[in-house]
């Protein structure tokens, strides 16, 4: 199966991430399988799977935060163990948890920050006057972190991650938990970014419409490996038909796939993918508007009890569905339970 | 707008350079005493619990140890004991410990910030914190008549010095615990290690005055000598005490810094 779709163009641009066959184990459990991936500079790349497949321990890889069991991982040509104090001062991160000292003021924070990175002076000044007008927090730069709420904070947090003009900018889910007001003010940040200074943006998130709208390409990632990857509008023109979600009692699965699989073999409905879904089924098939009342009257006529019929076109879930047989919501809430049995060790900290 | 005309609108260059050791060292601590500035409620917490020891110390033994033990200034005598406790309620591990669990330690870690400098920093910052509890506990001391047996100056910044190096040996142990575990729990319990260490030392009467397995202990104690060459300032300064003081003070450090660096490096370790 290919996992690549739409990444022609890369064949004429700068690579500014690549990793090779990435391979990360906490003990027994597999948090990164193989994962092999490539970004081209000025690109915005988002990398999309639920809870627990494996995305921030591939940012912390790549961000110089962990090493990998093996594999290799580079920044702009610059290897992330071997050279990770340079890859550190190409990169600007913005990490989950958006971790940020409370007692300090949001000014104090950037300059700490910015001196770190070797900014100075004027320079400096300029830079916090600068990223804290992009996020727009101008009105409360001087006031205590801990006064901010999560919205402040995450912007904040990305302010900090620009200070020094990174040419390599990774967001490990710069959203999750934000309302959707904060979401959109993060999303048009980051559009802001690459317009302005041409940053290339590696995305990390849970949200199929922030990759959907974002992302120039998109990765797909599930219990560790890339499952597909490729522009979103490609990988949802390779699902190739609308999406018929139908929920059925779980007693009928069996009576509604045999009446499905008939109506198909029949030529009543065109021979798509059907998928077993936690709520009935999915099926893939062109011509959804036409489809659908075909579909209903193949499951009254087998006198098959069913729920909600509904047509949409494919989305990113949908390609992940295609690709992994699950939902995303499914998979996290797998995922979360996996964690549950087997806790991740504590993992070493930075270096 | 595509990424191939953005990149052509780019910023070629980052403006990261490098920063040395000196400007990541003074930036951390900085931001180090900043935060400890900011609470002062816990400064003050930090000094509670040392002066209600010398207070029911001295109430209690004061008469009884002028008679018994000889000591001209059982207030003078006890006020060491005091300082060295207040010092090692630092707060550079429990800091550190939650920055680790908040995320503020990746943060910093992501940056080209020298990692030793992330270390130093906070225990800069301790020293900080470990003079103004004894600068605090000397002046309430003073206000209550202790003096010290020569120039007052020299006495009080001997007692400083002795302190300091106590103090951030003792900050380091909370250091190494801390990024040892990353628990703010375990971080936290360190101080009950202050406890035999502090109090198996003379410091309720004179270490000649002590038999059994009791003076064994006090006497294989380094902090042992640590008071002794502290109260040397306060009743009569010798100088071989002193040095003997400041030898144990520094091998305890040297011991306890030793202890944080391998936390350190097992820490920063790409896994």
């Amino acid at each position: 199966m290919a996992l690549s779709v739409g990444a022609s163009r890369l064949d004429s641009m700068t690579t500014a991430i690549e990793a090779i066959d990435l391979v990360r184990h906490f003990g027994q459990v597999k948090a990164v399988q193989g994962v092999s991936l490539e970004v081209a500079e000025g690109e915005i790349y988002g990398f999309l799977g639920p809870n627990g497949a494996g995305k921030s321990t591939i940012v912390r890889i790549l961000t110089t935060l962990l090493g990998p069991t093996s594999g290799s991982g580079s920044v702009l040509g610059h290897h992330v163990v071997a050279e990770r104090t340079t890859v550190r001062r190409l990169i600007g991160v913005a990490l989950q948890e958006a971790g940020l000292d409370p007692k300090q003021t949001g000014r104090e924070l950037l300059t700490l920050q910015g001196r770190l990175y070797g900014l100075r002076g004027q320079l400096l000044e300029a830079q916090v006057r600068e990223v804290t007008e992009l996020v727009g927090l101008t009105d409360a730069i001087d006031r205590r972190i801990q006064t901010y709420s999560g919205g402040m904070k995450r912007r904040l947090d990305l302010a900090s991650a620009l200070l020094h003009r990174p040419r390599v900018l990774f967001l490990d889910e710069p959203t999750t938990g934000l309302d959707p007001l904060s979401r959109v003010l993060i999303w048009d940040r980051i559009r802001e970014l690459r317009a302005r200074f041409g940053a290339t943006i590696f995305l990390t998130t849970q949200y199929l419409e922030e990759a959907d709208e974002l992302a120039d390409r998109v990765a797909i990632i599930d219990q560790g490996r890339i499952v597909r990857q490729g522009t979103p509008a490609a990988l949802k023109a390779e699902v190739g038909a609308d999406v018929i979600d139908v929920a059925i009692d779980e007693r009928e699965t069996g009576a509604a796939r045999a009446a499905i699989k008939e109506l198909q073999s029949s030529g009543e409905l065109p021979g798509g993918e059907l998928r077993g879904t936690e709520r009935g089924y999915t099926l893939f098939v062109p011509d959804g508007p036409g489809n659908i009342a075909v579909l209903i009257r193949g499951l009254d006529r087998a006198g098959v009890r069913f729920g909600a019929v509904s047509l949409s076109r494919p989305t990113l879930d949908d390609v992940f569905l295609a690709a992994t047989g699950g939902r995303m919501a499914a998979a996290a809430e797998r995922a979360a339970a996996e964690q549950e049995r087997t806790p991740e060790p504590a993992g070493r900290g930075p270096a | 707008m595509s990424a191939g005309t953005a990149a052509a609108a780019a910023e070629p260059r980052t403006l990261a350079a490098p920063a040395g050791l000196v400007s990541d060292v003074t930036a951390i601590t900085g931001r180090a005493v900043r935060g400890i500035l900011r609470e002062p409620e816990l400064f003050l917490f930090a000094l509670v619990i040392p002066v209600f020891f010398f207070v029911v110390q001295v109430g209690a033994l004061g008469d009884v140890a002028k008679r018994a033990f000889g000591v001209s200034s059982y207030a003078a005598f006890q006020l060491p004991i005091s300082i060295l406790f207040a010092s090692a309620s630092t707060s550079g591990g429990n800091a550190l410990v939650l920055d680790i669990a908040n995320g503020y330690w990746d943060k910093l870690s992501v940056t080209p910030v020298r990692r030793s400098a992330l270390v130093i920093g906070i225990l800069f910052g301790e020293m900080f914190a470990v003079l103004g509890y004894s600068l605090a506990l000397l002046l309430f001391g003073w206000a209550i008549g202790v003096r010290f047996a020569g120039n007052e100056l020299v006495g009080a910044a001997g007692l400083l010095g002795l302190t300091l190096l106590f103090g951030i040996g003792f900050a380091a142990v909370s250091i190494a615990v801390a990024l040892a575990t990353g628990s703010v729990r375990a971080t936290q319990s360190t101080f009950i290690i202050f406890f035999p260490l502090l109090f198996l030392t003379p410091s309720a009467l004179p270490r000649n005055l002590m038999t059994g397995w009791f003076e064994t202990a006090v006497r294989l104690n380094p902090i042992t000598y640590v008071v002794e060459a502290a109260r040397s300032f306060l009743f009569g300064f010798d100088a071989a005490v002193v040095a003997r003081g400041a030898l144990a003070a520094a091998l305890f450090s040297l011991f306890t810094f030793a202890l944080t660096a391998l936390a350190f490096r097992r820490r920063v370790r790409m896994g």
